[in-house]
């Protein structure tokens, strides 16, 4: 089951104005991937239309979002209803910061239907930490019913291992996040209390452009992918 | 210098009063971004920051440093100063900022 699990739609104000939901629904397809997450950055509010998008094209399609906590890490988010990422949305309200938006540093963060029409635009800054601790996290995240991927962990920014040092041995989230399979052997190196087998790696895009979005080459097996989320696609 | 007598002078807050003091002190070291503060602190310094996260305990247990500094108001879990008295680790809060707490140290001799 081919797979892209982090990418930005024109919600997040770093990602292109191309990534509009026909257009990355589109893009996954002609990749060839079977599933793809939308991962805004703390902002759950374009997933309605974009799974719209991927339902009507028979596209599995999870909702998601990239949290960043108060030391800057970067949580993946991962829930199958948007009924569960609208008590997300809530407590993300919460606890961000009311910072505005501005456009000309930042850029635009577009909220578009299902025909790509701009519907709406967020003017809080969607990049800024939430108040809320790694632990807290994902907590909240299991609280609402979803899964949390550590995002690109070896990353020099915005990863748990550049904020926090290493990954804390009694964090309960349920995926890491890789940049390549090399990146793996360094994380198993440095966190001896991390098991290989019974942790689930994922290789995503982390897209902000079309043509970022993964190509058909990172895979989980059928029946791990439904052990790990519950629900076969 | 001994931690101790530095920090008789100093108005912050003990927040390991269980914790000895009996510490040697030899310099300052200020960062929040705990892969660059385990690659480049020092043995006996003390470790200023606005970092609460768990991991802070471990870094200074690398690093030995002497103590840890929150400042800024910054805030801390009691598991995390739970974990520190385990560790033997001293933790102070400064109401200052960070540059603020280490000018004071500076001025205090270290």
């Amino acid at each position: 089951m081919y797979y892209d699990l982090h990418m930005h739609s024109c919600l997040s104000p770093c990602a292109e104005d191309e990534m509009t939901p026909n257009n990355i629904c589109q893009m996954a397809i002609l990749k060839g991937l079977e599933v793809i997450a939308v991962t805004d950055h703390n902002s759950t509010k374009q997933l309605a239309s974009i799974s719209e998008v991927a339902k009507s094209l028979g596209l599995y399609f999870i909702y998601g979002c990239e949290l960043e906590t108060i030391e800057e890490v970067h949580i993946l988010g991962l829930f199958d209803s948007i009924e569960k990422t609208n008590n997300l949305q809530n407590w993300i309200d919460e606890h961000m910061p009311n910072i505005p938006n501005q456009v000309d540093y930042f850029g635009k963060q577009e909220i578009r239907n299902t025909k790509d029409e701009v519907i709406g635009i967020e003017d809080r800054l969607l990049i800024v930490s939430l108040d809320v601790s790694v632990e807290e996290c994902v907590k909240a995240i299991h609280h609402f019913g979803g899964k949390a991927i550590l995002a690109h962990v070896l990353d020099r920014k915005n990863s748990i291992t550049h904020q926090l040092g290493f990954i804390p041995n009694d964090l309960p989230y349920d995926g890491l996040e890789i940049k390549t399979l090399e990146q793996k052997q360094t994380v198993l190196e440095k966190h001896p209390w991390i098991q290989e087998d019974s942790t689930v790696w994922f290789i995503d895009s982390d897209a902000h452009r079309l043509i970022d979005i993964s190509e058909k080459e990172n895979q989980l097996e059928n029946q791990l992918f439904k052990d790990w989320w519950g629900i076969g696609v | 210098m001994k931690l101790h007598e530095l920090f008789n002078e100093l108005n912050w807050d003990n927040l390991t009063p269980d914790v000895s003091l009996d510490k040697d002190v030899e310099g300052v070291y200020c960062g929040d971004l705990l892969s660059w503060v385990m690659g480049n602190g020092l043995p006996n310094q003390v470790w200023i920051t606005v970092q609460g996260h768990m991991n802070i305990i471990a870094v200074a247990g690398l690093r030995e440093f002497s103590c840890i500094v929150i400042a800024d108001n910054a805030s801390i879990e009691d598991t995390v100063l739970q974990k520190a008295t385990e560790e033997g680790i001293p933790v102070f809060a400064s109401h200052l900022p960070v540059f603020e707490s280490a000018k004071l140290l500076i001025e205090k001799g270290v």
